[in-house]
């Protein structure tokens, strides 16, 4: 009966259902369980991320699985991609419905432009900021509009970069060591397995105000498996 | 049947008027140039008949009479796009629409329930909407055409009663002249000594038709009251596909920034008269007029149907940026493609998504940023080409969510693309060592050859067949990159590595 109600879209748009009003209170989840843990929860909403990591450290991957927890839950969802790295393959095994992906591609010195663009928009849960394998210079007061539009939209904002880069206007951080890549050692030839990642986290948002947000043994391991 | 007639007095002088609405409450005269003669005043605001202008005066005459007032000339393109915001006006409120020059007739017979407060509300709504485009309407309903017609000569604002009784009353202080334009009619009545359609209305019609024809007895059962749509049918149309609005520019135009002027005039325009309707508009064609001969037309697509001006303005901007034209323009014309702004039906217990309205605008104003070629929704190639990815449109309106699938976590590739060449050392398991732009590094761990082929039926010039043989290699650099041989002329290409 509830699905009937007709509902001015505008409206609708502005309409919180309880779920989601409680996850705004504080985070969401990052599909991992073990990244879950660590950041005490996932995500934080309505703030700025940062994932750290060179090649092959499981960053994209980390991405990823955050953009798929989200859009599985129905939620609006986009990707930043400075150079057009996305594989919509990978993505799709990753479990992103790429339908409800929105894919801006964009050299490095326009991305904080577009997230900017998308994250006023309003309505996207979780927006996905990767700039690629190249550290960007970004001037501070674009880290300070992005972060003030992910607090005033609630937008989970997720900057992937090889090396930190948000600095302090991040509340959560996360760094991903060099990941050793498992080969299945019966095969002959060999063919890769997983990529096993080492998550260590920097920095986390508060839960209350007695936690400091300081971990005493802030790191994880996670498996990525080779589905391709 | 009832009928609404929007009337716009000097809609040549409207036209101008809309154009420039700076205009407005100044004294302004419009020139038209009659035979070889000199320009003379055609059409004149109410400010520049009280400064002394009258209809008739030559320029010099005008501006002798009331110094400082504003005189134009009537350009095609002015007079075309006010006719066509006209017609909108009516289109706001009907689905089919007839016009005339200066007048639009439409049906407003069904319109009581959005108007429960009657016919008066309805010719207010309409005389508003046509203010919100730009022009200055007497508005009449009544039962039929002519005296709809003869309605809005009369008054500002006119409600014709339906009971024939009660509209021969309402009708019968109206001065003759103004129930034809016919100089001989007027003549014939005035010799007659009837001044008002209450005196013509007791005319015989049968001696009047005798003695005037039938033009004549049409006049006087207009008087009557007695008019039908038998004597002038309504034969309304529907609208056109595209919406057109249109600028004559007095000297060329040699930069984008007062060309930007120019067109965000246009814009502003054309989606007043889209919102009328409730339209958005969903693509835009600009056709510049080169000087001294040629034109420049340009085709701006938008990822979504979107009212907001300011993106309009810039995806035309960015695309006179990227191609600027090759000559001055003196002309331009902006053909704007109606779609609705698209309804949706969102869930309430389901998160709700970006509104409509604001994530049409970001998409275009993204594809202004970016290229409309680089944003969208990531969408798999039928091919068996790994690095094939297209962009297509992504969708306004809410898809259910899918269903959930498996919470393992998967690994993902990074992509370069184009793939880079590379040089590969090879030994016998494999790859020994990488060098390229992205990497230098030795192989620790290879494995493959996967054997990858298709597409054997394309021609050489469509891109042809391909045949790879993919590896994995685990660098010394930490990183697993995905690399191939073309197997046609043994190059070898870095596709991107896992992460």
């Amino acid at each position: 009966m509830l699905r009937a109600l007709e509902l001015d879209p505008e409206l609708a748009s502005r309409l919180v259902t309880a779920q989601r009003l409680e996850e705004r209170r504080g985070h969401r989840g990052s599909g991992l369980p073990e990244l879950d843990a660590l950041l005490g929860g996932g995500w934080p909403r309505g703030a700025l991320s940062e994932l750290a990591g060179r090649r092959s450290s499981g960053r994209t991957s980390v991405m990823l699985a955050a953009l798929a927890r989200a859009a599985r839950a129905g939620e609006a969802t986009a990707l930043v991609d400075t150079g057009g790295a996305l594989d919509p393959r990978a993505a799709e095994a990753c479990g992103v419905p790429l339908p409800r992906l929105l894919w801006i591609r964009c050299p490095a010195e326009q991305a904080l432009k577009a997230a900017d663009l998308v994250v006023a928009a309003g309505g996207f849960d979780v927006v996905a900021l990767d700039l690629g394998d190249e550290r960007p210079r970004v001037p501070t007061a674009a880290w300070v509009r992005l972060k003030h539009g992910a607090e005033r939209q609630g937008t989970s904002v997720l900057v992937a970069t090889p090396a930190r880069a948000v600095g302090a206007f991040a509340a959560a951080a996360i760094e991903l060591a060099a990941a050793a890549p498992q080969f299945e050692s019966g095969a002959a030839p060999p063919l890769l397995d997983a990529l096993r990642a080492k998550i260590v986290c920097l920095r986390r948002a508060h839960r209350s105000a007695n936690d400091t947000g300081e971990l005493r043994a802030p790191c994880a391991s996670v498996a990525f498996t080779c589905r391709s | 049947m009832r009928l609404c007639c929007i009337y716009v007095p000097q809609l040549a002088l409207q036209a101008v008027l809309r154009r420039a609405p700076e205009l407005r409450g100044i004294p302004a005269a419009l020139l038209a140039k009659v035979g070889k003669g000199k320009p003379r005043v055609s059409e004149l605001t109410s400010e520049a008949r009280r400064a002394g202008v009258a209809a008739g005066m030559t320029g010099a005459q005008a501006e002798a009479a009331c110094p400082g007032v504003r005189l134009f000339e009537s350009t095609a393109a002015d007079r075309e796009a006010a006719e066509g915001a006209l017609a909108d006006v009516g289109f706001a409120f009907a689905p089919r629409v007839e016009r005339e020059p200066e007048r639009v007739f439409f049906e407003v017979e069904d319109m009581g329930r959005l108007y429960p407060e009657g016919e008066q509300a309805v010719a207010q709504a309409v005389q508003a909407q046509a203010a919100r485009v730009g022009l200055e309407a007497r508005v009449a309903i009544a039962n039929d055409k002519g005296t709809a017609r003869v309605a809005t000569r009369a008054r500002d604002l006119a409600v014709v009663p339906a009971a024939p009784a009660r509209a021969r009353a309402f009708l019968a202080a109206v001065p003759v002249e103004l129930f034809t334009t016919d100089a001989e009619l007027r003549a014939a009545f005035r010799r007659w000594g009837t001044r008002t359609a209450a005196q013509l209305a007791e005319l015989p019609p049968d001696a009047v038709a005798l003695r005037l024809g039938e033009p004549g007895a049409r006049v006087c059962r207009l008087a009557r009251a007695a008019s039908s749509s038998d004597d002038e049918p309504f034969m309304p149309l529907l609208p056109t596909d595209a919406l057109e609005e249109a600028v004559e520019l007095d000297y060329p135009v040699y930069e984008l920034e007062p060309l930007s002027f120019v067109l965000r005039g246009l814009v502003d325009r054309a989606l007043a008269r889209l919102g009328a309707r409730g339209l958005a508009c969903a693509g835009l064609t600009v056709r510049l007029a080169l000087d001294p001969r040629g034109l420049d037309v340009r085709a701006v697509p938008i990822a979504a149907p979107t009212r907001d001006a300011a993106t309009l303005v810039q995806l035309l901007r960015l695309d006179l940026a990227r191609r600027p034209p090759d000559a001055p323009i003196v002309g331009a014309r902006l053909v704007a493609l109606p779609a609705r702004a698209r309804p949706t039906q969102l869930d309430i217990l389901r998160p709700a998504g970006p509104a409509p309205d604001r994530l049409a605008a970001t998409l275009a104003r993204l594809a202004a940023l970016v290229g409309p070629d680089n944003v969208g929704a990531p969408a798999l190639e039928d091919t068996w080409r790994e690095e094939a990815a297209r962009v297509a449109p992504f969708p306004i309106s809410a898809a259910p969510p899918p269903p959930s699938s498996s919470s393992t976590p998967a690994l993902s590739i990074r992509r370069l693309r184009p793939a880079q060449e590379i040089e590969v050392l090879v030994g016998r398991e494999g790859p020994t060592a990488l060098r390229g732009a992205a990497t230098t590094a030795r192989v620790l761990v290879a494995a493959g050859p996967y054997r990858a082929s298709g597409e054997w039926w394309r021609a050489p010039e469509e891109g042809g067949s391909w045949a790879r043989e993919y590896w994995d290699v685990h660098a010394s650099d930490g990183a697993v990159y995905r690399v191939h041989q073309d197997q046609r002329d043994g190059r070898w290409f870095l596709d991107g590595y896992y992460d």
